[in-house]
């Protein structure tokens, strides 16, 4: 039983780091209509910039239990990335899907040297800041506080975008702008503000998500793509455009990985690919998706 | 002020002259330029550090052989390229060869590059020596017989090691046995080699749980849930890039490390310093390679070179600085013990032949090359400890061997050679 519990983490914790680039990709495709290959980037570039700000912190005399609000507010202070790129991409909004998936991909390899241009080509780390919150032991499962406080962000950004989406005004203005968007600026919303105000958002999701987990591991230049290929696996599997698709899919994502590396880790990409092949022949729209008409 | 600067340009001059001394009967031509020594290092992702930290030991030989006179009188000029993947590095390899003209090509870390380059090196008859990769299809020497290519020791000889050691501590204290390593050759040999010692010793166990991350994977929470599922008395994990801090951290966190299983780790001092206390536990067995930064009693040149390194660096070496520098040591006298046989500036082939054999003095401790162009040196292991200046655990009760106790004779299979090897713990 405490194996199990062990595996289960392992995959939840996994599926919670999935779920914090996957949420990003899914609310700029469901709202922009534009797979933003870059969010990979983003989740990367609130890793490194999160290690600069601890040090700073650090170097400012902070206490150390004080790194975890240091790391979000600096992944929220990071979002305003977002805004330039999004003019950016405005110019590309009416263009075929190839155009912008050539755009987010150029933007995958600047951000790549611009990371590497701010911080080194090596791979970067927290030291031993994620031990400084201590453990949490039931029975014989025993974890950092810091991967339960990470968990915890995730659902808790899970649950506020959803009460974002359905439960706000914003939200509504949103979804329908999703839905149609001539309809929704015919209707009076400001079409490119929300554009701006959604890729901005997230861009923020994956810039705290960086931040938020790289003192469980490390930042690397690596790090964007491997991420984006495993975000798209997330996405097929939930389904484009849907923020639950995100959830669902980054727990099949985070717990098929986890039963496949305790029970033949040979399998362990192997798993995750047989059921994006699954889904896309027997649900090509996916878990949540909406079938393209 | 004209008269000044000639005054110390000629005393320059002169104090060049003594130092070359001995070579003052070099072909002019050959003295008036600089040894042009190629570098191929890796300077980022999962292996910058590494290739970071051999650059520093090869220009901390550089400095004391310019120094001291240069190699036979000449001052060395270094031309640094890249280690990327096997095609781009072999260009590199190329364009300094045949456009900058080095005299020879040293650097690579990643055995997968070496490999490559080996053959390539052969065919344009450039005189390569490899830091830390070696020209083996797994465990298969592919060059048995080169001749212008010199590589470094195996790169089982830390698995053996380390193998020998757990053996020696724990030996009748483990049954069950669990394995994390990379998923290339080098992770699944050394597996194998544990495997295969544990077997030659007499040593009953089981294997309950083997896991093959890929090179920088830096997520290993499902990992290690599966190697703590497992319950191993004893994990074996020749992870040696940004993923060994990472595991040790995930593990010791998870509570794999709360109760008795024992760890060992080969290849540990490539991360040293960023392995803190805090948790890397005491008692594990790390492999320190060819270089042992902190070990008592240091050699006067090992005790220079850390202290520079830490004053200049704010770090401290692990062994590839080790690698850099008998690279570039053993070139030197290769072309010094050639040119005193000939009395005249040797040509290439006559450094090579005089490299086959010769014994130099690295930052690590002896080492030689032998004759079929592989290295050998001197290994450093120990158990970790927190007894220490540092916030990184260290080892006590270090074990140094040599090499030659610990790779396999030339022309000698791997497997076989470990079967039938009179190897002692």
């Amino acid at each position: 039983m405490t194996s199990f519990f062990d595996v289960l983490i392992g995959g939840v914790f996994h599926a919670s780091v999935l779920f914090l680039v996957a949420a990003g990709l899914q609310l700029v495709f469901g709202v922009q209509r534009i797979v933003n290959l870059a969010c990979g980037s983003f989740y990367a570039l609130g890793a490194y910039f999160g290690i600069s700000a601890v040090g700073w912190a650090t170097a400012g005399g902070l206490p150390t239990w004080t790194f975890l609000p240091v790391l979000i507010v600096s992944g929220l202070v990071l979002g305003v990335v977002g805004l330039p790129i999004e003019r950016l991409l405005r110019t590309v909004y009416k263009r075929d899907e190839a155009f912008q998936l050539l755009l987010t991909f150029a933007l995958v390899l600047m951000f790549q040297d611009v990371l590497r241009f701010f911080w080194g080509a090596n791979p970067k780390q927290l030291g031993n800041l994620s031990m400084s919150y201590g453990k949490v032991a039931l029975g014989d499962v025993s974890l950092p506080t810091y991967n339960v406080l990470v968990m915890l962000a995730s659902v808790a950004i899970a649950v506020s975008l959803g009460w974002f989406l359905q439960r706000t005004r914003h939200g509504r203005i949103l979804r329908a702008t999703a839905e149609n968007r001539e309809m929704a600026a015919a209707l009076g919303a400001d079409v490119r503000r929300i554009y701006a105000s959604v890729f901005t958002l997230g861009t923020v999701l994956g810039t705290v998500g960086g931040a938020l987990v790289v003192p469980t591991a490390a930042a690397s230049l690596d790090m964007p793509v491997e991420l984006v290929v495993e975000a798209f696996a997330v996405v097929v599997i939930g389904g484009l455009g849907s923020m639950r698709g995100a959830l669902v899919g980054a727990l099949v994502v985070g717990l098929t990985r986890a039963a496949a590396i305790s029970f033949y880790a040979e399998l362990e990409v192997l798993a995750i690919y047989l059921i994006v092949i699954v889904v896309l022949v027997a649900r090509p729209a996916g878990l949540f998706g909406k079938p393209v008409e | 002020m004209n008269v000044q600067r000639r005054k110390i340009l000629r005393g320059l001059g002169a104090g060049a002259a003594l130092a070359a001394g001995p070579y003052l009967g070099a072909p002019a031509l050959a003295q008036n330029r600089p040894l042009k020594i190629g570098i191929i290092a890796p300077k980022a992702g999962i292996a910058g550090t590494i290739g970071e930290c051999g650059l520093r030991g090869t220009l901390f030989a550089v400095d004391r052989i310019n120094a001291g006179g240069g190699i036979a009188g000449r001052k060395i000029e270094l031309v640094v390229e890249e280690e990327t993947n096997p095609k781009d590095s072999i260009e590199r390899l190329r364009k300094l060869v045949l456009q900058d003209k080095v005299d020879c090509v040293q650097g690579i870390v990643s055995s997968g590059v070496s490999l490559a380059m080996g053959a390539v090196a052969e065919e344009m008859k450039a005189l390569t020596i490899f830091w830390d990769g070696t020209t083996q299809d797994g465990v298969n020497e592919t060059m048995p017989n080169p001749r212008y290519v010199f590589r470094s020791t195996d790169n089982e000889c830390e698995a053996v090691m380390a193998s020998l050691l757990a053996i020696k501590h724990w030996k009748g204290k483990f049954a069950t046995v669990a394995g994390i390593n990379p998923d290339y050759s080098y992770g699944r040999n050394n597996f194998a080699a544990f495997q295969a010692l544990l077997k030659k010793f007499g040593v009953e166990h089981k294997v309950v749980a083997d896991q093959w991350p890929k090179v920088g994977t830096l997520d290993l929470t499902s990992h290690v849930a599966a190697l703590k599922a497992a319950k191993p008395d004893l994990v074996f994990s020749s992870l040696l890039f940004a993923d060994l801090p990472v595991f040790m951290k995930t593990a010791y966190g998870a509570g794999l490390m709360d109760g008795k299983t024992k760890f060992v780790f080969p290849a540990a001092g490539f991360q040293h310093t960023l392995l803190k206390k805090e948790f890397t536990p005491e008692g594990m067995i790390f492999g320190h390679n060819t270089l042992y930064f902190d070990i008592e009693n240091p050699t006067p040149l090992q005790k220079a070179f850390v202290q520079e390194y830490e004053a200049k660096y704010k770090d401290y070496p692990h062994w590839e600085a080790d690698r850099a520098y008998f690279a570039m040591q053993i070139y030197k006298a290769g072309v010094e013990a050639a040119y005193k046989a000939k009395n005249a500036w040797p040509a290439q082939d006559d450094v090579i032949s005089a490299m086959e054999g010769l014994k130099i003095e690295s930052l690590g401790g002896p080492g030689s090359m032998r004759k079929d162009h592989i290295a050998e040196q001197t290994f450093y292991q120990g158990l970790t400890t927190h007894k220490n200046r540092f916030d990184f655990a260290t080892i006590s009760d270090v074990t140094r061997m040599y090499s030659d106790q610990l790779q396999k004779p030339q022309g000698t299979d791997f497997w076989k050679w470990i079967e039938t090897a009179n190897i002692k713990l």
